[in-house]
């Protein structure tokens, strides 16, 4: 005796039909919501948490820069700004306080003492004493070095600048040995230990 | 014995004949000069690399206050750490002019046309790692070069409409080099890119396997009884063991007579008066010199698509002239201008 198969109407085929679609789509929904979240997860723990630190750093008395004047400012980090005053004033509008990263690709620009301009070695940027490129991809590209905020209280000259160092403290002595540009008094390394919000 | 091999049938059920048929692929009769065996050189230094990378990683510390004295170490002080490195190197040196010279092949025999388009591409994505690993690399030992190389890798991302500064962040750990970023390069340089080269050779060795090695017109037995394959194992095998000698040798000889050095310190002060990345780096560096920053990584994108999409480009252009031989004279020009800004970069201090 044969067995027959089993009877199936047309609306128990269709509920099959649906069922199996919905089955696939909690099925796709459940391994996207956890997968995906596990990746967001994963994508929010490789981003960087925020900005790097930056605060009010002292620079000088405004009265010891003469109008006209350069000097040289090293940050935290041991980086270099050069800060030139143009204006007799007495307020920051009259100061300009160049990076010494080249804004083409991030390098550190030099200052060529004969030849009256800053260089970029990685790819040939020239630019002028007031940053405005001349030559290489930075005049191509119409950029010039960037300028950091400053600010004057009380006849004292801030600059707000990155507080992160990553240089080694030899390297900042070293660095200072070589230099040709011109002097001036630096960073207080006492009051740039205050809260910028005393300022 | 006779037990032993009863043993192992009866926990691994595969027969010798089965294991015969699925690794004796039918090799065309070119590979029997070595420099169509191009392919396997890459594979096996790719293998001398991951061996000579799992030892350098015992010694190696990945931080801006011990990158630079780890790599001394080894350079200097550890047994033979001076020629592990060494061969480390120069097989990256290698295994980058190896892919190069085997993509050469490839394009030049028209090995990527129809149907084997997808795996020119996964070809490509490996080009790609290979020299991103050769980048990551020389990042890691905290000289110099590696820390200014870095630096513009991470700025020539962030000048990518859009998503740049997303890329530059995440490449970097931050808005600039940081103490965070030298662990990230030694992650992506010692488990990200070798999985993602584990995972696609995988996939280009088994879609070679699949689709089987192109034939090229063989005048001398098309009209003859002469077999136009011989066998993979032991024929071919046997070749590419002695491409791996010769390697060897070669990496020995290149490790002991230019062992690698080290260059000054990180400085992030200061970016030296001159200075240049790897040799296959240096027609992307003397790209970023003559145009300007957004254009020429826009433009060095494009040509990396144009290579991608090659096989379909190809296709296109062979539809519309079918007795063209562009592709050879567009092949000839762009080996030549890769070759020409090479030495260019090369030959000038700046």
């Amino acid at each position: 005796m044969t067995e027959l198969p089993p009877q199936t109407s047309e609306a128990d085929t269709d509920a099959d039909g649906r069922r199996s679609v919905l089955s696939n789509l909690f099925m796709a929904s459940g391994l996207i919501a956890g997968y995906g979240a596990f990746a967001a997860i994963a994508g929010r723990f490789l981003y960087p948490a925020g900005p790097s630190a930056q605060s009010w750093q002292y620079v000088a008395r405004v009265d010891d820069v003469a109008p006209g004047a350069a000097m040289k400012y090293r940050m935290p980090s041991g980086a270099r700004v050069n800060i030139a005053r143009r204006g007799s004033a007495g307020t920051a509008e009259d100061f300009v306080a160049l990076s010494s990263t080249c804004p083409h690709l991030g390098c550190q620009v030099h200052w060529e003492g004969h030849r009256n301009r800053f260089f970029c070695p990685c790819h040939n940027g020239v630019f002028e004493p007031d940053g405005t490129a001349t030559e290489g991809p930075p005049a191509e590209a119409g950029q010039r070095l960037s300028s950091y905020p400053l600010r004057v209280r009380s006849g004292l000259l801030y600059i707000q600048v990155p507080t992160q160092a990553l240089a080694a403290a030899h390297d900042i002595d070293a660095a200072d040995l070589d230099d040709d540009a011109p002097q001036g008094p630096g960073h207080d390394p006492c009051l740039s230990r205050r809260n910028p919000r005393e300022l | 014995m006779a037990s032993l091999s009863t043993w192992l049938r009866d926990r691994i059920p595969v027969s010798g004949d089965a294991l015969r048929e699925l690794t004796n692929e039918p090799v065309p009769n070119h590979l029997k000069r070595w420099w169509l065996c191009l392919g396997g050189t890459p594979a096996y230094l790719f293998v001398v690399q991951i061996i000579t990378g799992i030892l350098l990683a015992f010694y190696y510390e990945a931080s801006p206050s011990t990158a630079y004295e780890s790599v001394h170490y080894i350079t200097n002080e550890a047994a033979y750490g001076w020629f592990l490195r060494s061969v480390h190197k120069w097989g990256a040196t290698l295994m980058v002019a190896a892919v190069i010279l085997h993509q050469m092949r490839v394009y030049f025999t028209g090995a990527y046309r129809r149907p084997r388009e997808l795996n020119w591409m996964i070809g490509m994505c490996l080009l790609v790692c290979t020299l991103m690993m050769g980048f990551t690399g020389y990042s890691l030992v905290y000289e110099q070069l590696s820390f200014w190389g870095a630096t513009v890798g991470a700025n020539i991302a962030d000048t990518v409409p859009g998503i740049g500064t997303f890329i530059k962040q995440m490449m970097l750990g931050g808005d600039a080099y940081n103490e965070r970023t030298l662990s990230r390069f030694y992650v992506i340089h010692a488990a990200v890119l070798p999985a993602a080269t584990v995972l696609l050779l995988f996939i280009h060795i088994t879609l070679i396997r699949l689709q089987g090695i192109t034939e090229f017109p063989d005048a001398d037995s098309a009209n003859n009884s002469k077999p136009r394959y011989f066998n993979f194992f032991p024929d071919h095998m046997y070749t590419e063991l002695i491409i791996g000698l010769v390697l060897m040798i070669l990496l020995s000889a290149l490790a002991t007579i230019l062992p690698a050095t080290m260059g000054p310190r990180a400085d992030p002060l200061t970016t030296p008066e001159v200075i240049k990345p790897e040799w296959f780096l240096y027609v992307t560096f003397r790209w970023l010199k003559l145009f300007a920053g957004t254009f020429a990584v826009l433009s060095m994108g494009f040509i990396v698509f144009v290579m991608f999409a090659w096989p379909f480009i190809d296709g296109w252009i062979r539809r519309r002239w079918p007795a063209s031989e562009a592709s050879v004279w567009i092949g000839i020009f762009g080996v030549l201008t890769i070759i020409g800004l090479t030495v260019w970069e090369g030959l000038v201090a700046h």
